[in-house]
């Protein structure tokens, strides 16, 4: 690609007196052009990259009668606790004693089956973080709702007996 | 008749325009490129596949950090009301000084006692001293009041209030700062998380698709 512009000269030399040759003093700038444009490209597309995204998130009002209160069927309840060290305690209907332990990754199968098995209308997830859960905990099971397109499902506290007894298991179970 | 002899023209270009052009745009975009300003609280925020870009006007931003503090910046265009509303709320006289130094902060994460030592200090100074955080607790809820103020700075407009969590940040913390704005009536708010791809073959996925070739179709 390198361009050797040779002007044809108008008047000859001498048979004998050999021309010399003119080098160009161009250079090819096509890499450096390249250059340019692959730094630019670059920088606008990690630029536009970094930017965070927002999760929308909307809570109900606090209410004081307890008639207000959402009501769910016991056969359409699926109740996650969010336990310490990344674990999810969970139990169906209305009877804790029945708690199961899984995990985060595990939990879209739990969640998906219930779904199948229950009609639309009666679903409802209930999530109770404890205290030694974490924010990215609570960040990740509502991120679950939406990838497994749950529409009914409400944030509590657990009760006292159901600290007590995700207490108990983590002492059994030797979580730190 | 002697013809004129056609010239073999060149098939090279030259390239030393597109090369300027090229070099322009990118000393353009390096120079307009906001940094990251170097935060000195450090967090680092949960992935969701939520797509929606975090709101950059009119925001109120409540940052909780991983030792479970609370940060509190906003919008420079609402300082100065928020500011006033918080005086008033709280019986408190702010110099023409302290607003300036307020308005140049970037963020707020001390108590109101030490408000205006804090607007003060620079940034180098910032990073030297451990922040005590803004207190949320039930005795003292400066956080709340903070929300109150920023409520009543823009009655009537769209405020944007945000979340911005560390990953290790305790749940109970989360929990006090949204209470927090629900005693302000604040029941909407926008969580900070990093852009995750949706998983393939869950439902979200599958309706996303579906939105995509009827989208298409159509």
């Amino acid at each position: 690609m390198a361009e050797m512009e040779v002007k044809s000269s108008g008047h000859k030399k001498g048979p004998g007196v050999k021309k010399s040759k003119k080098q160009s003093t161009r250079v090819d700038l096509t890499p450096m052009v390249d250059l340019g444009f692959l730094l630019i490209t670059f920088f606008i597309f990690t630029t536009t990259m970094s930017q965070p995204t927002s999760m929308n998130l909307s809570m109900p009002k606090d209410t004081k009668n307890p008639d207000d209160n959402t009501k769910v069927k016991e056969s359409g309840s699926l109740t996650l606790m969010l336990g310490k060290g990344n674990v999810i305690y969970y139990y169906f209907g209305n009877d804790p004693s029945k708690m199961q332990t899984t995990g985060y990754k595990a939990v879209r199968q739990i969640i998906l089956d219930k779904k199948k098995s229950t009609p639309a209308e009666d679903l409802f997830l209930i999530i109770k973080p404890d205290k030694d859960a974490t924010y990215k905990n609570a960040v990740d099971i509502l991120d679950e709702m939406n990838i497994d397109d749950i529409s009914r499902y409400a944030m509590v506290d657990p009760t006292p007996d159901e600290y007590d007894k995700i207490q108990q298991t983590e002492k059994s179970g030797g979580v730190q | 008749m002697a013809r004129a002899k056609i010239k073999r023209g060149s098939t090279t270009v030259d390239m030393t325009a597109m090369c300027d052009v090229a070099f322009l745009l990118l000393t353009f975009f390096i120079l307009a490129a906001k940094f990251k300003p170097s935060s000195a609280i450090e967090v680092t925020t949960p992935s969701s596949v939520s797509n929606k870009h975090a709101p950059q006007k009119d925001y109120f931003n409540v940052t909780i950090n991983k030792n479970n503090q609370v940060f509190i910046d906003m919008d420079d265009g609402m300082k100065e009301d928020v500011l006033d509303e918080l005086a008033k709320e709280r019986n408190l006289t702010f110099s023409p000084a302290d607003i300036k130094a307020f308005k140049q902060a970037t963020f707020v994460g001390v108590p109101l006692s030490q408000l205006n030592q804090f607007t003060r200090l620079d940034a180098d100074q910032l990073k030297k001293i451990t922040l005590p955080g803004v207190p949320y607790d039930s005795t003292n809820n400066e956080l709340q009041a903070w929300i109150t103020a920023a409520v009543n700075a823009n009655l009537g407009k769209k405020t944007n209030f945000l979340i911005k969590g560390d990953d290790a940040a305790k749940y109970p913390t989360f929990s006090a700062v949204i209470d927090a704005f629900k005693k302000n009536d604040i029941y909407k708010y926008n969580l900070i998380t990093n852009a995750e791809d949706v998983p393939p073959g869950t439902e979200l996925y599958k309706k996303n698709m579906e939105g995509k070739m009827s989208g298409g179709t159509k």
